[in-house]
């Protein structure tokens, strides 16, 4: 009988070791927010607990609100330029938009074009960066990086990685065809298939984040295309061969918005964790955040990050790059069937 | 009330929690997917009702009917190979290990089994990259001269899977060979058989049973099985759990996901078919 | 030929262990990345592996999850089997196919069911979800191991109990069970290591409190890290010790 007490005994133990309830926050996130050098200065501070569940994709997203009850999330972590789609069906609640610290973003990471709907606030800037090229500067010729038509030319076939993410590659492909991703529409995403499917075949492998990493990271690809800051930011002490540029035909940019889920139980509380994500100290945490770095919407962020940190960022020639970004494109749910519908028939071509 | 009906109460009172529980979790579940499957999708809401218009799709679209293409494929290519490696393994633990060794032979050569799944994927991934063990051995040893581009292609996947059922082939069909009498082998080299015969008219035909019981756990195992090819497989073609995941993760398009596995209960149930003769399963 | 044996053996037992000893090395790798070459050795890894709180959380999630599931099933089973194997009932042979059944059904498709059954019944993702299913796919196991076990020597043993007048729940706690040890014994840690490890069931029927693997799938998605080589080679280290406590306790005393 020994051996069935130990199991009964060990259980009782892990039963009691389960901490006791304390108030509790739900928030639908992107991994950059699972980190705990972001989450547990709030938790301390507040003495409250964050439950944290990743998500992929808006679609993903607006699935497990739909299929929610009123109160189950507080907070929502959402594309920018996805906050209005979520605002439509109900999912974000208004933000006072006077107590949001926006005065000391970058102009261009207010978004309010995004973040507002009908004069009210809904979410609020946290992150950005970019979707464009990513190389090893030591196998690829950086001059080459600087036009797209070099990665189709067939000087690079096989050693190309693509960042597997519909929007933004497609967003790319676009940007290379000179149609700007606002204009991408069922009209002319037929257009994006040839060169779409041309960039494939150049290609070695579509991957997902960590996969893409590995694969620059230990020589398997020399390029990720679709790929930025995001993606090379965390390997730079290891490599420091591993850099990003913008072609001359654009790049995306990325923008994710932070906002308070309609019918949370704690409103308060909700709010205090979007102020503190969007307040300079949680800013630099989220920045350097251990899943993906990116750039901090708050400027005063600058001054609680190393310049280590900064010069990875690119910190200094933000104005250069925002100025030559475009942000993602916005499909409406038909569109948006279509451009995933070629995303797989790429994956499976 | 008689011996037999008392007899009979108790023997339903006992059945009944284990087939309440299959019936709630497994049965009603199932049929729940299958009316999901015929449910179609209006923009992002799911509309319940009688369409199918799903099935219509995974059998014209390219794109899905491939994804069920890759995924035989590589099941039936997996099943072979691993078939073909553990045979020889389990003989020769059954025959030639000295038999107070053969259980640690066993347990060392399953060992490798209770590495977490997962990480069992990942470190395939590990080994076989571009500057992995393996190519770094392959090129120390001037076999290749370029590495050899293993990761994210359709071999990946198969030397992952293959890993994984050498190990539940060879307990399967050891289990099998051990059972076997010796007796036989020798009446039938008593009879002028010589070696080959033996083992293809005699041995052979005496293990079928666990091969094909562990080919159809390795079948059903390696179809269903969304890790391995997601990892390893690096999206260089679409297997069909890859696809579902695909509907459900991103596009949270729930119908086409249930179709899908329907679709692939149906392939599985015929490859049940198939195997039934010499399935074991209550004897695993 | 006996030279050939052993060097296929050999062979075969490199392939088996080569991803395992890649997996253990490069969790000592002194630096970001766990491929080859080795920058030297430390044990910052496993440091900081075990302080972190969301993956200590899973582990003991994990085990929970993986005790009382297959607790659960073995309970089951083992009614079920003794019913099957000794009261004569209308279609046995249906009944045994029945519950047999989840063991022929990828895991992905049991998931997709309860997900789905679940949405519609309005029962939220948890770790309670999760051990539903788990107790799903290790029914059959623990069924087939106890039925396959149940011969006649108990038999008589049994009618023995019930002609002396034990009740039948007397019978099965006090004389079967303890009779059936080792196979109950197998079937609960067969169990609790299929639990342990299932991935996909527990990926889509957990919300916030998930299991052990699919928090180190998302470490996974999350970069590539030594970490997980560290967390991997813990969780090879557990794993191991059950098989072999499994193998001492249970399979030693049996013969």
């Amino acid at each position: 009988m020994a051996h069935i007490r130990l199991p009964a005994t060990s259980l009782a133990l892990l039963l009691m070791a389960t901490p006791g309830l304390a108030q509790e926050l739900n928030a639908l996130v992107w991994c950059d927010h699972t980190d705990p050098a972001l989450i547990e200065p709030f938790e301390q501070k507040f003495g409250v607990k964050v439950n944290l569940k990743e998500y992929e994709g808006t679609a993903a997203g607006l699935a497990i609100l739909d299929q929610s009850r009123p109160g189950d999330w507080d907070v929502l972590v959402i594309d920018a330029v996805d906050v209005a789609r979520a605002v439509a069906a109900g999912h974000l609640a208004e933000l006072p938009a006077d107590k949001l610290p926006t005065a000391d973003f970058f102009p261009e990471l207010v978004m309010a074009e995004n973040n507002t709907v009908d004069g009210k606030t809904y979410a609020v800037t946290e992150k950005f960066g970019y979707n464009t090229i990513s190389y090893d500067k030591t196998k690829v010729d950086p001059a080459d990086m600087a036009d797209m038509a070099s990665l189709t030319s067939g000087k690079y076939d096989g050693r190309i990685g693509i960042y597997d993410y519909y929007l933004p590659v497609l967003g790319l492909v676009a940007l290379g065809q000179g149609v700007n991703t606002a204009d991408i529409t069922a009209d002319t995403l037929p257009a994006l298939k040839d060169p779409l499917m041309a960039l494939r075949k150049a290609s070695k492998q579509v991957a997902e984040v960590v996969a893409a990493q590995t694969a620059l990271a230990t020589g398997e690809v020399d390029i990720v295309v679709g790929g930025g800051e995001w993606l090379t930011a965390v390997l730079a002490a290891e490599n420091p061969n591993l850099d990003w540029t913008i072609p001359k035909q654009g790049a995306l940019r990325w923008a994710q918005s932070i906002g308070v889920v309609a019918g949370t139980s704690q409103p308060d509380l909700a709010l205090e964790f979007v102020n503190y994500i969007v307040s300079p100290e949680g800013q630099a945490a989220l920045a350097t955040s251990s899943c993906y770095w990116g750039m901090p919407a708050n400027a005063k962020a600058g001054a609680a990050l190393s310049d280590e940190a900064k010069a990875v960022l690119r910190w200094d020639e933000q104005p250069e790059f925002l100025a030559r970004a475009q942000l993602y494109p916005i499909p409406d749910a038909a569109l948006d069937t279509a451009m995933q519908d070629l995303w797989t028939e790429m994956l499976n071509q | 009330m008689t011996l037999a009906a008392r007899d009979r109460r108790l023997g339903w009172g006992l059945l009944a929690p284990a087939l309440i529980w299959t019936a709630a979790f497994f049965i009603l579940p199932f049929l729940a997917m299958v009316a999901l499957s015929f449910a179609s999708m209006d923009g992002r809401t799911v509309v319940h009702g009688f369409d199918p218009g799903n099935y219509v799709r995974i059998f014209t679209d390219w794109t899905m009917l491939k994804a069920l293409i890759n995924s035989l494929e590589i099941t039936l290519v997996v099943t072979v190979v691993s078939v073909v490696l553990a045979w020889p393994l389990a003989a020769i633990i059954a025959f030639r290990v000295p038999a107070r060794w053969q259980r640690l032979a066993l347990l060392l050569a399953v060992l490798p089994f209770w590495t977490s799944y997962v990480v069992r994927s990942y470190s395939w991934l590990l080994v076989l990259g571009q500057n992995g063990v393996v190519n770094k051995a392959l090129l120390g040893l001037g076999v290749v001269a370029e590495p050899l581009q293993i990761v994210a292609t359709r071999s990946a996947t198969v030397i992952g899977f293959v890993h994984f059922f050498v190990m539940l082939l060879t307990l399967t069909i050891y289990a099998n060979l051990i059972q076997l009498s010796p007796n036989y082998a020798r009446a039938a080299q008593d009879l002028g058989a010589n070696r080959w015969q033996v083992f293809a008219h005699v041995i052979l035909p005496l293990t079928l049973p666990g091969v094909v019981t562990g080919a159809f756990l390795t079948f059903v195992l390696c179809i269903g099985d969304y890790i391995t090819p997601q990892i390893l497989g690096g999206n260089a073609e679409l297997t069909l759990p890859q696809l579902i995941m695909l509907q459900l993760g991103r596009s949270g398009n729930f119908p086409l996901a249930s179709a899908l596995s329907v679709v692939l209960m149906a392939v599985v149930t015929l490859a049940y078919f198939a195997a039934s003769r010499w399935l074991r399963l209550d004897r695993v | 030929m006996r030279a050939l044996s052993w060097a296929y053996l050999a062979l075969a037992y490199a392939f088996v262990f080569l991803p395992v000893v890649v997996l253990v090395v490069f969790s000592f790798q002194d630096g970001r990345l766990p491929v080859p070459p080795l920058r030297g050795f430390t044990l910052d890894w496993y440091a900081k592996v075990l302080a972190d709180r969301k993956l200590m959380a899973a582990l003991v999630n994990s085990l929970l999850v993986a005790a009382l599931s297959s607790a659960v099933a073995l309970v089951l089973g083992f009614l079920a089997a003794h019913a099957l194997a000794r009261v004569r009932l209308p279609g046995s042979a249906l009944l045994r196919g029945v519950l047999i059944a989840p063991m022929t059904v990828s895991y992905l498709i049991i998931a997709l069911g309860l997900l789905s059954l679940f949405n519609q019944i309005g029962i939220r993702p948890s770790l309670l979800a999760a051990g539903i299913g788990h107790v799903v796919i290790n029914l059959p196991l623990c069924f087939a191991i106890t039925y396959a076990a149940m011969g006649d020597h108990q038999k008589n043993a049994e009618r023995a109990a019930r002609d002396l007048g034990a009740p039948e729940w007397k019978v099965l706690a006090l004389v079967s069970a303890p009779m059936l040890a080792a196979p109950l014994a197998a079937a609960f840690f067969l169990s609790v290591t299929f639990s342990w490890d299932e991935f996909i069931i527990a990926f889509l029927l957990t919300r916030f409190d998930v299991t052990l693997p699919v928090e180190i799938w998302s470490m996974l998605r999350s970069g590539l890290s030594p970490a997980t080589n560290a967390v991997g080679s813990l969780v090879f280290l557990v794993s191991v010790t059950l098989v072999i406590l499994l193998e001492i306790l249970v399979f030693r005393r049996s013969k």
